[in-house]
């Protein structure tokens, strides 16, 4: 059953703005536009169609597929990113509107090898099958911690229902969230 | 570290390892098909039909054409080279042309390649399609349905169960119950959609696409474009879940494979969610008659139940899930009927335990409607009723652990806390209700080969072209060879997936285990037998002269029960070999020798559940609570509690996630899940992830699961049930039972909304 998603939300408004910015004529409404996204810390200058989401940029012109594409509409969560840390669906942000934000993607996760705190609970916590929902989760996952929205069980439970698990491993993604919750809490205060 | 999802083993349960996987799945690594990389692809959109039965008058393609990076678009006029595949042999239905002639809603009429996704998306757009359109049958109740006899056109179930005769006994029972009961159509859903990308080499064809049964669909695509299988490559390492939606061949691929070949260039589909609904299978919506008579202490003298399935129109497509409901209880006479009733609809097929969902669902009701109007504890009548013999041809269960899970699960439960009386209990503003039902699951088992590599220095590889669908397979593969070879897991490097690997049956029907496990078994007990027979025919060396009966491979080791021991480099010194490699086929049982053989050709025979000498089924008990609002009649199903036994437990981790999963999918089934039919056009309406009800977080609360121990060596050499779908069977009846403890209402007609209650 969908209780309304309050998890991830298009960052269309935000995007708007950022683009009204921009001063880019197009004459031509498909030729490629020139763009530069920051993505986990690095600049990537690029030419694409403007209609490209950010979830396909990502998927199709950077090999970044751990970002994945279950409905394309905003319905599953499993292209779940950050942008300037607050999740986002990829697949309802045009990645000509992500210039100038700070774009995370499960890639861009661990640090130098090391696990995060989230990877790991899921791993502990056997927190997927397929592991095909898993990065939309992990990303969202982090985010509900950073939000604050990962107190109780319940309040987890509300605030992950944005990302499905088909093969449901709910109870399980509840149990590394709470795991991981306290570890990125010491991790942010050090 | 024990958690709730790495329950501590029992008897006859392996260690719950951590998936072999896990660390690439976490870190968004793992390359399901669609990511896998190829150059400079061109990209396909599929446009589909808008009408379920008719004729394509006209495709007006020139606007489509117009848009800059268009560079092709398929049709039925330019594809006529693609031969058809049977249904029923791999294929997943005989709907595979483009047109003219449609036979379904959403049937592939045009596949548009361009540069780009999103030129692709504009042009395919564009395709206008005139028809001529006549009125579809869509489902039970429309006009011109056909309906036949399922024995008399499914080979598959020529002989339905029968046992004496039922008319009489429950004709002459103490108590009788008559009941009709209803499933709807469901669509499976995995979050990862339906994808192919095809890239030729030459005249050599490699298909990535999400599989569970990469040599079905090698042999299945080659035989379509009319090329030898040995020139078609499937590759599919990981499957971002499938549930049955893909173990068949659908037609796209070889659309895809031939839009390579005409551009040259690899081309890459990703169809969309709501194309999904129509370009593969679904679960159908059946019917169900049941009967059952007892007598007054509650023993069952028949048991009469006859189903109707909806297929398409061109295939006979049938679960018959009596074969497995009839052997469920000592019933006494038995007698049961199959009708297919063909629609314009496209072709169903497997979803997660097929035959047993919807027929389960039906008796188990119907057992729980028996009990109430005996006067008895649900669980006590089904006690009353177990057996260690089918009814059907009196053959003995290879093993049967039911009540033991009634028992076990009842303690978890409280279930003694539980008042007879419908309605009788409540909790505030809510009625609850206590509610069971029985799971019960088929072991089949089918033929594989494996290929298995130890290295002086411990490390093993492990080749076999199993699926990885989140069943864990890397993992529990992993774990037989490590056991049997005594290296450390992480010594252990599996490869599944591929069709370069020695073959393994489809990922359905919950053999991967058994036939996979039994396959990798005897590979490592080849490799285990050289080392013994090198240590023990050595002139010299600490074991010369042992009998091998009494040497284990542990550690590294040869070593004898005494502790005597000869390290593995020296044993391979000995042979004078770097490396040992073996290769082996298994063929269960009751197959025929060339199993394997007809496996590398795509084919696959399965045995086991009612069909061999003994009948072999894993079960379970489902304990669920159900809370109805008094005023609003909002269904809410606060806690279950389910206790399974399935033989040999390779992992208790993958095995509890499993049977989590599969609870929560059967809670689904209670209350969610179904794909509504606009009945005008025979077509889906709730064809996307909003509207299709499926549980999110915040629908799971308390989902318990208990393994109870269980030892079968009769089943199978690893001595392992499958058990991925048992746990969503039972669960719907289990709910609806719990529902009418609550309410006193009964529901026949799956899933129980709100509106039924009211
Ligand atoms: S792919 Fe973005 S929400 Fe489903
Ligand atoms: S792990 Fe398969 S969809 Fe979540």
């Amino acid at each position: 059953m969908a209780t309304v998603s309050t998890a991830a939300v298009p960052a269309f408004a935000r995007a708007a703005a950022a683009q009204a910015g921009a001063s880019q004529t197009v004459s031509n409404p498909r030729a490629p536009v020139d763009a530069t996204l920051t993505i986990n810390g690095r600049d990537h200058v690029l030419a694409f169609d403007v209609r490209t989401s950010l979830l396909d940029l990502l998927r199709e012109h950077l090999g970044l597929t751990g970002s994945k594409k279950g409905c394309d509409h905003g319905q599953c969560g499993a292209c779940t990113v950050l942008l300037d840390g607050r999740r986002i669906l990829s697949c309802l942000t045009l990645a000509i509107a992500a210039q100038g934000r700070d774009i995370t993607t499960i890639e861009g996760l661990a640090a130098n090898g090391q696990l995060h705190p989230m990877q790991q609970a899921f791993i502990d916590n056997d927190g997927f099958q397929c592991g095909y929902c898993t990065p939309g989760q992990i990303m969202s996952a982090v985010a509900c911690v950073h939000e604050n929205h990962a107190n109780t069980d319940d309040e987890i439970r509300e605030y992950m229902s944005g990302n499905l698990c088909r093969c449901a491993a709910y109870p399980n993604i509840v149990a590394a969230v709470k795991q991981a919750r306290p570890l990125m809490q010491t991790a942010s205060r050090d | 570290m024990a958690s709730a999802a790495a329950p501590s083993p029992k008897a006859n349960m392996g260690a719950p390892a951590p998936r072999y996987d896990a660390r690439l799945k976490v870190t968004g690594e793992a390359r399901y098909p669609a990511d896998v990389a190829v150059a400079n692809p061109a990209f396909a959109v599929l446009v589909t039909s808008s009408i379920a039965k008719g004729r394509i008058e006209r495709l007006d393609l020139d606007q489509a054409r117009a848009v800059p990076g268009v560079l092709d678009i398929l049709t039925y006029e330019n594809t006529g080279e693609l031969k058809p595949a049977k249904f029923g042999q791999g294929s997943s239905t005989s709907i595979q042309d483009l047109g003219p002639d449609i036979f379904q809603d959403g049937q592939i009429i045009a596949v548009v390649l361009a540069d780009t996704f999103e030129a692709a998306t504009e042009a395919a757009q564009s395709v206008k399609a005139t028809y001529a359109a006549q009125a579809p049958s869509a489902t039970f109740g429309s006009q011109g349905l056909n309906s036949e006899d399922a024995a008399k056109v499914s080979q598959q179930h020529e002989h339905l169960p029968e046992a004496g005769d039922a008319e009489t006994a429950i004709g002459g029972a103490d108590v009788t119950i008559d009941g009709h009961y209803g499933t709807p159509t469901q669509h499976h859903n995995p979050i990862e959609l339906f994808a192919t990308t095809c890239e030729w080499t030459a005249d050599r064809l490699t298909v990535y696409e999400p599989s569970q049964f990469v040599y079905g669909l090698r042999n299945g695509v080659a035989q379509r474009l009319g090329i030898a299988p040995e020139k078609v490559r499937v590759a599919s390492h990981y499957v971002g879940g499938a549930f049955g939606s893909k173990g068949t061949m659908t037609p796209r691929t070889a659309m895809i494979a031939l839009a390579a070949k005409r551009l040259n260039r690899p081309v890459k589909l990703v169809a969309t969610r709501d194309q999904g609904f129509t370009i593969a299978t679904y679960r159908a919506e059946t019917r169900h008659h049941i009967r059952l008579g007892a007598r007054r202490d509650g023993k069952l003298v028949g048991y009469a139940h006859e189903g109707w399935e909806i297929s398409s129109r061109s295939d006979p497509y049938v679960v018959a899930g009596v074969e497995d409901s009839a052997q469920l209880y000592a019933f006494g006479a038995v007698k049961t009927k199959v009708n297919v009733v063909h629609a314009d609809r496209n072709t169903p097929g497997y979803m997660r335990s097929p035959p047993v969902v919807p027929y389960i669902f039906a008796l188990e009701s119907a057992m729980d409607e028996m009990a109430e109007k005996l006067g008895m504890d649900p669980i006590e009548f089904r006690r009353v009723n177990d057996t260690m013999t089918s009814p059907i041809e009196n053959k003995p269960y290879s093993s049967r652990s039911l009540m033991a899970c009634y028992d076990r699960a009842a303690e978890a439960f409280g279930w003694k806390r539980r008042n007879r009386l419908p309605g009788s209990m409540r909790d505030g503003e809510w009625l609850v209700g206590y509610g069971c039902a029985t799971a019960v699951y088929p072991t089949h088992i089918g033929p594989a080969a494996a290929r298995v590599r130890l290295m002086p220095n411990g490390d093993v590889r492990v080749q076999i072209a199993a699926h990885e669908i989140g069943n864990g397979v890397y993992t529990v593969l992993g774990q037989m060879a490590a056991e049997r070879l005594g290296v450390g897991l992480s010594s252990v490097k599996v490869e599944v997936g591929d069709t370069r690997l020695p073959p393994a049956p489809v990922a359905g029907g919950s053999n991967t285990t058994a036939s996979s496990c039994s396959a990798v078994l005897k590979t490592c007990d080849a490799i285990r037998a050289k080392l013994f027979h090198a240590s023990v025919t050595a002139n010299d060396g600490p074991l010369a002269g042992r009998n091998v009966e009494e040497l284990t491979l542990t550690d590294g080791k040869v070593a004898a029960s005494d502790g005597t021991g000869e390290n593995l480099a020296d044993v391979f010194k000995r042979l004078g070999m770097s490396t040992i490699e073996e290769y082996s086929e298994f063929v269960p049982d009751g197959l025929e020798p060339d199993a394997v053989a007809d496996l590398y050709a795509g084919k696959l025979t399965m045995t086991g559940g009612p069909h061999g000498k003994k009948v072999m089924y894993a079960m379970g008990a489902e304990l669920v609570e159900v809370h109805v609002h008094s005023q609003t009649c909002e269904i809410r199903v606060p806690r279950i509690v389910g206790a399974f036994a399935a033989g040999r437990l390779m992992n208790t981790r993958t095995v509890h996630s499993q049977y989590m999963g599969g609870m929560i999918w059967g809670i689904s089934s209670a209350l969610h899940e179904a794909t509504e039919i606009d009945t005008r056009y025979a077509r889906y309406v709730n064809d996307n992830l909003a509207d299709y009800m499926v549980p999110v977080n915040a629908d799971v609360k308390d989902v318990q699961v208990i393994l109870v121990p269980e030892v079968d060596h009769d089943v199978n050499p690893a001595g392992v049930k499958g058990l991925g779908e048992l746990a969503n069977v039972g669960t719907a009846a289990a709910v609806a039972n719990a529902v009418y403890h609550a309410t006193g209402k009964r529901i026949h007609q799956l899933p129980i909304r709100i509106e039924k209650l009211l």
